[in-house]
């Protein structure tokens, strides 16, 4: 039998990426992976020696930690849900024939666009207690009739930075679902019509099935992006008042800013643990469609 | 075949490492014997790190690198290179570049920094260079004192004096007549002024102007210690019953209504805006802040130093030094730019642009400063500062400060509590 011979070509093609790849992300996780089972505290360099697990007991015992780790399942769960929810609306809107439209799209994208310290800045004087606009507002429309020191108290701290995650990723999804929503042959709507269909059951049993990938994946990468996002809450409250705001990748940057790298990498390793429960299901899922 | 080729690369490679580590020590050794012997003062070139707040003080930094490049005796050519300040990210930045084999040679720093730098052996012992200096009596030996101490080795000084910040209280005079106050002479007086001070001027039934401004948020640690140490309190010990007093102290200020209900998550900016606004009627800040003050409010403007009790006074002493790396070739013309920073005209020129507070006792005394009321309040202020411990665990005491202050400001915590906690980060 004639042995197949061996093209080197693809792989060379595939080369430059994997180099890039092997640098900029496996290089560092390996680093991460490592550090995380030393003392590698850099105020501490004489000391950096590998101590096996002790990082890892030692957060689990940390109360800061699980506090951190529930933030971060709110921060997501809201923060993702009703970006969800408000960017499937948007996207609905936008998909509808209008005068205008143009603008309005390219305006509604404003929010994914701008900075994330920048927004973190802007909201943090709109919520201020003394001069902010939200209070301004809400006192001319006699709703409330003292400030509300919205980042001050641990009560509305945190209510206050999810609704400023929403509203920046918002137009994310709206996008996404929009390129999702046009590729829909619209005879289907025109065979629903013909049928009787009401407009909850064609969104039920024609929209949002032709979308679900695109759902799934839009969903997945926010996911990830808000967990390990610390932008905008750090630029609002550093994690505070009273660690009310600080969700696990706040932690996470405070420990690294103190230099405690070893406690900080461990940290880090658990959020990518927890991110996988998330991602490899899907992606399970996603081949199997495809295989399908 | 293969194998042969293989082990042949492996061997050179191991060859070749060994050659770089041996000629790595050689050179070590050589640059040990350069700095043992006695060296003169040749041109050289001194790459100078530093950050400015805006970019009137940076155009006043390249000034006087231009004016020492050019009266300098000795041809030493200063370059300098201005990295972002980025809320204290600087520290972390000059780590890094350090760390990195960067080619700094001096840098303006933060004495908090200090444990991270010389623990990684980057900074170079100032005390023989020092020690030689014909002028090192123009700056006084509290402040040496509290530079060696930063270093955490009382032999060895890392880090050279260039200007301080002292704290101090700024008012509103303008408040203090309608609340029937004076300026505050004692702790209880200052008490007792920031109770009556807060007052509801227009009959609404609702606080309009509070007697205090306070910083809850980042950096407010600073104006948190003058009540721990007016109640007899200190840094060395959280726990005492003195400390939780000041503690106590600090909550009540908030749980009486007698600062606005943002204190909590109030930083700077929002404290100063406060003050301007004639939101608060004092607050606790540095010279820095002076000129913008007047500026806008004009005479309704003034300061007094945090006022003692029977039990202790302190303020802190906000610091900007400047140190030298160990990897710096030409120490002595390194130190002759350090030098021209801390006494000679390097210092006159940055603290008469920037309304630093200066470290040299000659400069302190001339006219431009002695007529600034707000500078002769820092130099009253000079007694009794002080910094908080330099340790290896303070930039995360500090990171953590706000989160445990505000735990007791919104009653998660009790005072004894906070303290607990405070100590156990510090001295942990």
């Amino acid at each position: 039998m004639k042995k197949k011979k061996f093209n080197v070509y693809p792989y060379l093609l595939v080369a430059p990426a994997m180099l890039i790849i092997m640098c900029v992300v496996f290089i560092p996780v390996v680093n991460a992976i490592g550090m995380s089972f030393q003392s590698y505290d850099l105020r501490r360099p004489k000391d950096i020696a590998f101590i096996g697990l002790a990082n890892y007991i030692e957060i689990f015992q940390d109360p800061l930690f699980w506090q951190s780790l529930w933030k971060t399942i709110l921060w997501v769960v809201f923060g993702v849900g009703l970006q969800f929810v408000f960017g499937f609306i948007l996207a609905l809107l936008l998909n509808k024939s209008f005068k205008g439209r143009g603008l309005v799209r390219a305006v509604s994208l404003i929010p994914w666009v701008t900075p994330g310290v920048l927004i973190g800045l802007m909201w943090r004087w709109m919520y201020d207690g003394n001069y902010g606009v939200l209070n301004d507002i809400f006192r001319k429309l006699h709703l409330i009739t003292d400030n509300i020191p919205f980042l001050s108290q641990t009560s509305t701290a945190f209510p206050a930075v999810v609704t400023t995650i929403i509203w920046q990723g918002i137009p994310f999804f709206a996008l996404m679902i929009l390129a999702g929503l046009q590729g829909i042959p619209g005879e289907l709507y025109e065979a629903a019509d013909i049928d009787g269909a009401t407009g909850i059951q064609k969104l039920f049993r024609i929209t949002i099935p032709s979308i679900k990938n695109t759902i799934m994946i839009t969903a997945l990468l926010r996911v990830i992006w808000v967990a390990n996002s610390v932008d905008v809450i750090f630029n609002m409250t550093e994690g505070g008042p009273a660690y009310s705001t600080q969700t696990l990748s706040v932690y996470i940057f405070n420990k690294a800013n103190t230099l405690d790298m070893g406690y900080a990498s461990a940290m880090a390793i658990i959020l990518a643990l927890v991110l996988c429960t998330v991602a490899i299901p899907y992606l399970i899922f996603t081949f199997k469609e495809e295989d399908n | 075949m293969k194998k042969r080729l293989l082990a042949l690369l492996l061997s050179t490679v191991m060859v070749a490492s060994l050659v770089a580590c041996g000629g790595g020590k050689e050179a070590a050794d050589e640059k040990t014997d350069d700095t043992t012997e006695e060296s003169k003062i040749e041109p050289c070139t001194i790459n100078f790190t530093y950050w400015a707040d805006n970019t009137d003080y940076s155009a006043l930094m390249q000034d006087i690198i231009k004016k020492f490049n050019e009266e300098n005796e000795y041809g030493i050519e200063v370059v300098g290179e201005e990295i972002p300040w980025d809320g204290g990210g600087y520290s972390n930045t000059l780590f890094n570049t350090a760390m990195g084999g960067g080619s700094t040679d001096v840098a303006t720093f933060k004495l908090s920094a200090t444990p991270m730098f010389v623990n990684n052996d980057l900074l170079a012992d100032l005390t023989p260079l020092v020690d030689a200096w014909e002028d090192k009596d123009d700056i006084s030996d509290n402040i040496y004192s509290v530079m060696r101490k930063a270093g955490g080795d009382d032999k060895a000084m890392y880090v050279m004096p260039w200007n301080t910040q002292i704290l101090y209280v700024y008012y509103r005079p303008s408040i203090f007549e309608k609340a029937g106050v004076e300026v505050p002479k004692t702790y209880d007086e200052l008490m007792t002024a920031i109770e009556k001070c807060t007052m509801d001027t227009d009959g609404d039934g609702k606080t309009d102007v509070y007697g205090w401004g306070m910083r809850g948020s980042s950096g407010g640690q600073e104006p948190w210690g003058s009540f721990i140490y007016a109640n007899g309190g200190s840094f060395d010990d959280f726990t005492t019953d003195e400390s939780v007093a000041g503690m106590q102290d600090f909550i009540d200020i908030y749980t009486n209504g007698w600062c606005p209900p943002s204190a909590p998550s109030d930083g700077f900016q929002e404290t100063v805006a406060n003050f301007k606004s004639g939101l608060t009627a004092m607050f606790i800040h540095h010279i820095g802040s002076s000129k913008g003050m007047v500026e806008e409010l004009g005479d309704d403007v003034g300061a007094f130093a945090f006022p003692a009790s029977d039990k202790g006074r302190w303020t802190s002493m906000g610091d900007t030094e400047t140190v030298m790396f160990e990897s710096c070739e030409n120490k002595e013309a390194a130190f002759e730019w350090m030098k021209y920073l801390a006494a000679y005209d390097g210092q006159e020129m940055w603290c008469e642009g920037t309304g630093q507070v200066p470290v040299s006792q000659r400069v302190q005394k001339l006219d431009y400063f002695q007529n600034d009321p707000f500078m002769k309040v820092s130099f009253e202020g000079m007694d009794f500062a002080g910094i908080v411990p330099i340790l290896d665990t303070t930039t995360e005491w500090i990171t953590s400060w706000k989160d445990v202050v505000q735990q007791g400001l919104t009653g998660d915590k009790t005072a004894a509590e906070c303290m607990e906690t405070m100590q156990k980060t510090l001295y942990q």
